[in-house]
């Protein structure tokens, strides 16, 4: 009894540290957006305004950032859909010479360093006129994406039951209609999760975006670097903000499938 | 399971082709936008400055460039030879080892809470450790520093009582602390994924034979999720070792870790070549942490085929 209890009060500690360590950051800098000033050490600030959205919102190179960064990601994955989707089919449900050296060398080229990539990758943009171009950025950020949209979907292929398109094959339903009425609808919570994480690494994605669009394409995170530096520390935290407002708006969407074990089921090579 | 899948997987001649026409077109894409370049930059890494290396090479400073037929390890040799480079190396190694291990206790300690008490307590210890997840790397990396920093969190609270706690802003410490935040989310789905899927009726067995909470978990529960939890290592030591967010926004000056390095010597410097040798440093430490990835994955495949 006495050692349920202890175990019970050292999980609670344990909670109330991780909220700390987890949640403090953005909390800390989230009540940032409003304040007017902060004097150290009070946990406070010392006075509330809504002064630093209106300058935000006012600023026309903030906001076309967020335009840019509203277009560029949901164009990714587009894009990177196309790509990677029938591929993924193809991974989950054929069996084909190379199969397997296929899907890991998809992940090869995540293990060299992006910032790396971007500097070799910047050479040849240049010779193929890819520079501050919308398809050059597209294109840096669909590399991002291609590992999240081939592997998660092609699992998700992959544990569709065989029975059940047998099932409507037999009840006389032809192979389109099999695929687009029950296989695409059970494999669609792992394609969904895919699209998500492929709009947040497209929407995450700086260095890159930077490289190749400055000064003609700047996105949310890259202006979020100059914004630090540059404006006032209540802006970056109205910035901030809003950079992570269709992130939350994503987790609502998707969380319950990614952690019901689509992200984790499409890392696992099979 | 895995074997009727594999075996359910259709291989008949013609769709094994159309197969694998359908899964080229993200491996081309790989193949010319990371896969030439990276083959360019070893290359001009070793002194190869013409064909598409010909742009970077006509602006780089203090390039070495290749005097016989394969190329030359002069640019490779001058970073070893600098004791700030070895340091940053190091610094780099340390950082990587820190944060995974520490991300890992985290991970499995959260997954094996959730699967064997359960309860909401746990749900929702997993829950925030996915958080970070959707949050954006530079917020993330601001976020921290403005926390730990000296006019920080820590130090306003710690100050409330009089007492004054260590500013932890530019920091090696507090590049391992943005690594873990920003890592703990993949590691805690991917271990969690690995740990929920032992059966009740295994862990059951385990106990009803005798064993205690500690072996059940170390003979029965770990083995089982091997391959979820070596996943979850590769990918969090792969992406801190090639990090640049992070250590950018909340690590020191110096020592600095290698992603930010490269671009120092890329941007600042006009150094491409000795970033790309740093890069290419980089990736073959990256390798040997994929082999043990694929390794184990292969494993896995061939022993369900015994």
């Amino acid at each position: 009894m006495a050692r349920r209890l202890t175990t019970n009060v050292l999980l609670t500690l344990f909670l109330a540290l991780l909220v700390v360590f987890i949640l403090g950051p953005l909390l800390w800098l989230g009540i940032r957006a409003f304040a007017t000033s902060w004097t150290y050490p009070n946990l406070l600030p010392d006075g509330w305004t809504l002064e630093w959205w209106r300058k935000v919102i006012a600023d026309n190179q903030l906001s076309t950032a967020v335009q840019n960064s509203l277009t560029f990601a949901p164009l990714t994955v587009i894009v990177s859909a196309v790509i990677c989707l029938p591929a993924a089919y193809a991974f989950g449900r054929h069996d084909f010479a190379g199969r397997k050296i296929m899907l890991v060398g998809i992940f090869a080229t995540n293990a060299f360093p992006k910032m790396g990539l971007f500097v070799t990758m910047a050479s040849m943009f240049y010779a193929l006129g890819l520079m501050q171009t919308v398809l050059g950025i597209v294109i840096v950020h669909v590399m991002g994406t291609v590992v999240f949209m081939t592997w998660i979907p092609a699992a998700a292929f992959g544990a569709v039951p065989r029975s059940l398109e047998e099932a409507a094959r037999d009840a006389g339903a032809s192979p389109a209609r099999v695929f687009f009425r029950v296989t695409l609808p059970l494999a669609l919570p792992g394609i969904l999760v895919a699209m998500v994480m492929s709009f947040l690494a497209s929407f995450d994605e700086a260095q890159g975006t930077y490289l190749v669009g400055y000064p003609d394409y700047l996105t949310m995170p890259t202006q979020m670097y100059s914004l630090v530096l540059n404006y006032p520390l209540q802006m970056a935290a109205v910035f901030s903000i809003l950079l992570s407002i269709p992130s939350v708006l994503l987790l609502a969407l998707a969380h319950r499938h990614i952690m019901g074990g689509q992200l984790a089921e499409g890392f696992q090579l099979r | 399971m895995r074997r009727t899948r594999v075996a359910a997987r259709s291989s008949g001649q013609p769709r094994a082709v159309l197969g694998f026409v359908m899964a080229l077109p993200p491996l081309l894409l790989i193949a010319v936008f990371a896969g030439l370049p990276i083959v360019l930059a070893v290359g001009y890494s070793l002194g190869h400055t013409g064909g598409l290396n010909s742009v970077t090479a006509s602006y780089a400073q203090h390039q070495h460039v290749a005097t016989s037929g394969w190329g030359t390890f002069a640019a490779y040799r001058e970073m070893l030879a600098t004791g700030r480079f070895r340091t940053d190396v190091a610094v780099t190694v340390l950082v990587t080892l820190l944060s995974t291990a520490v991300v890992l206790v985290l991970a499995l300690g959260i997954a094996l809470n959730l699967r064997l008490r359960g309860g909401r307590v746990a749900g929702a210890i997993a829950a925030l450790g996915v958080i970070p997840l959707f949050i954006p790397v530079v917020i993330a990396s601001w976020a921290i520093l403005t926390f730990y920093s000296t006019d920080g969190f820590i130090r306003s609270v710690f100050a409330q009582v009089g007492l004054d706690a260590p500013a932890l802003g530019f920091k090696v410490v507090t590049i391992v602390i943005g690594s873990v935040w920003t890592s703990l989310p993949f590691a805690v789905l991917m271990v969690s994924s690995g740990i929920q899927s032992v059966p009740d009726a295994v862990i059951d067995a385990a106990r009803d034979s005798g064993a205690g909470l500690l072996r059940t978990t170390r003979s029965v529960i770990l083995p089982m999720a091997f391959i979820p939890i070596v996943i979850a290592t590769t990918f969090t030591a792969i992406g801190v070792l090639g990090s640049f967010t992070v250590p950018y926004f909340t690590g020191p000056n110096s020592p600095r870790m290698l992603g930010v390095d490269i671009q120092n010597y890329f941007a600042a410097y006009n150094q491409p070549q000795q970033a790309i040798v740093i890069a290419v440093t980089i990736f073959v430490l990256a390798s040997g942490i994929a082999v043990l990835y694929i390794w184990a994955n292969f494993r896995s495949a061939n022993s369900k085929d015994l």
